[in-house]
């Protein structure tokens, strides 16, 4: 279980996250919906344990163990994991070093991860993670490293964000195949066809939960409210 | 093979320091072709078909080397160019004449074995004209000696003719610098290209001065200039990339990345950009700082510590 007590966060003097509360178990899926500007990417980057990002109050338990002061190398260590939205390019290292970062994980395995996201190993393997690769592909190797890691949480901020259309079904996939292995994944996403694969789901406003259920509500709701509301970058403002 | 009489012995242990360095045994093939200077002498030379060697030694101690390849020729393995001092300490002037032909395909590999002295100045000189419609690939790896005795002086001139090809690639990322200086001046003319890229890796008290110079005079001619400078500790560290775009449709990009750990580091970047010509196109990049946060973050986020992820992205980098 992993559990966010009262987390606030300001930044620059601007109150981003105020006063957050949420419940993850393992094997499910949950979503963090909500409009643009609203403070869904800093609530996976506090989990994360980022250094922008530590919170001024409030507390973040991994099965009942505190870790709101844990570093980020100790967090991964215990199980979180990040897909950045816009993931970092590497000059002059390979998908191959890349994905194989821990020593543990075996060629075969990176290449099942590869096929997983609908990368030729062949074609990919000794491509290099910079500039070269497009938005699409790094973002596909980002997800196929995750997949590797094999964690107890992921956090999937955007997984869809520079990736082609026809890619959502890989997507919705891969959480999938993250449930069955047992991870609690928590997507932050504003589409839809995202957004309804989780069982349980967060809206985000003005840096607070809204509203929290099951997802085909939330999502309902936020459909028929939020896209037409005023409320965009509320958090940031105020 | 040809080794020089009486300095066999200077020719093994060369041999043997870059063998252990590099796990390359292409010194000892015959069908390589192969210069190795030893100090201020000539102890081994191979020679290939279309391709000629001469050297003499001056009174001064100057070593001149004179490599002439004929038009049309491809040489289809590396030619290696070593150069070692293996004395504790001293002066080893050499300067190399390139004439390269026309219609030419050639790779050197150089390597300079400085791993055993004190204290070296080893200044080497080279001038290369490229014929026309001729591919030259130049690669320079230094292995210093660790104490940082070693002052490094590489000054090259070039003159690549209409079509003509060169890239560079001058490494010195695996042992300790100690002082180094790096100038390459390049003149291209038609459709000319040039591709150099320069990777160093400051440590301790190390002093890294690099200057490229791109003079596009040929129309459409194009070069990239690219150094790569990881500094630590107290080293310092100034590059100059320079391009003139003095031709029609010339297009001219440099690049210098310079990334900091330690406090004690300096470093700096010029570029500069020159258009005499209307129709020519001219860019550049720089930075200058720590590792970015956000692909230290990204590492970490997989389990890596910030100092094994920094190291995973200077290896990268200085790859």
């Amino acid at each position: 279980m992993l559990t966010l007590e009262n987390i606030k966060y300001s930044k620059n003097s601007n109150d981003i996250i105020k006063g957050i509360s949420m419940k993850f178990e393992e094997g499910k899926v949950y979503g963090i919906v909500g409009n643009n500007g609203v403070g869904k990417s800093t609530i996976g980057y506090i989990i994360m344990g980022l250094s922008d990002y530590r919170v001024n109050e409030g507390e973040i338990f991994l099965n009942e163990r505190n870790i709101t002061d844990m570093p980020i190398t100790d967090r991964a260590k215990n199980g979180i994991s990040l897909l950045w939205q816009e993931p970092a390019r590497f000059e002059g290292m390979s998908v191959k070093n890349y994905l194989m970062l821990n020593k543990k994980i075996k060629l075969k395995e990176v290449e099942k991860a590869l096929d997983l996201v609908n990368l030729e190993p062949d074609k990919y393997l000794n491509r290099l993670v910079d500039k070269k690769l497009s938005g699409g592909e790094r973002k596909k190797v980002e997800i196929a490293s995750c997949v590797l890691l094999n964690p107890k949480f992921l956090i999937m901020d955007e997984p869809d964000s520079g990736i082609d259309i026809m890619s959502l079904d890989m997507i919705v996939k891969i959480i999938d195949y993250l449930k069955e292995r047992g991870t609690g994944v928590i997507v932050i996403t504003h589409r839809k066809e995202i957004a309804i694969k989780s069982e349980y789901s967060y809206l985000i406003c003005a840096g607070k939960v809204f509203l929290e259920g099951k997802s085909d509500k939330i999502v309902k709701y936020y459909e028929k409210t939020c896209d037409t509301c005023g409320h965009i970058n509320y958090a940031e403002e105020n | 093979m040809d080794i020089v009489k009486g300095y066999e012995e200077e020719f093994n242990q060369l041999v043997d320091i870059y063998e252990k360095n590099t796990e390359d045994k292409s010194l000892r093939n015959p069908a390589v072709a192969t210069i190795i200077v030893s100090g201020n002498k000539v102890v081994g030379l191979n020679s290939v078909k279309g391709m000629h060697i001469n050297s003499k030694v001056r009174g001064d101690g100057l070593v001149i080397i004179d490599v002439d390849i004929e038009d049309n020729t491809v040489i289809p393995i590396p030619v290696h160019l070593c150069t070692g001092f293996l004395k504790k300490q001293g002066e080893q002037i050499l300067k190399f004449n390139y004439m390269i032909g026309n219609n030419v395909k050639v790779k050197f590999k150089s390597h300079c074995i400085l791993t055993k002295v004190e204290k070296l100045h080893h200044y080497m000189e080279s001038d290369m004209y490229i014929g026309k419609n001729s591919h030259v690939v130049y690669e320079d790896e230094h292995f210093h000696d660790e104490r940082g005795g070693v002052f490094v002086e590489t000054i090259t001139k070039m003159k690549i003719d209409e079509n003509g090809y060169f890239a560079s690639k001058f490494y010195e990322t695996k042992t300790r610098v100690g002082r180094i200086n790096v100038v390459m001046d390049i003149e291209l003319k038609d459709n000319a290209k040039a591709n150099l890229e320069s990777k160093i890796y400051g440590r301790e008290d190390d002093i890294i001065d690099i200057k490229e110079i791109l003079r596009l005079n040929g129309e459409n001619s194009s070069g990239i200039a690219t150094s790569t400078v990881f500094a630590t500790d107290s080293t310092k560290a100034h590059v100059i990339n320079e391009a003139y775009g003095n031709a029609p449709y010339s297009r001219g990009h440099i690049e210098c990345n310079e990334i900091v750990k330690g406090e004690g580091v300096s470093v700096s970047t010029i570029p500069v950009l020159k258009v005499n010509n209307e129709k020519a196109e001219l860019t550049h990049e720089a930075s200058v700082g720590r590792i970015k946060q956000d692909q230290l973050e990204t590492l970490m986020s997989k389990g890596l510590t910030e100092d094994e992820a920094a190291e995973f992205i200077v290896n990268g980098l200085l790859s």
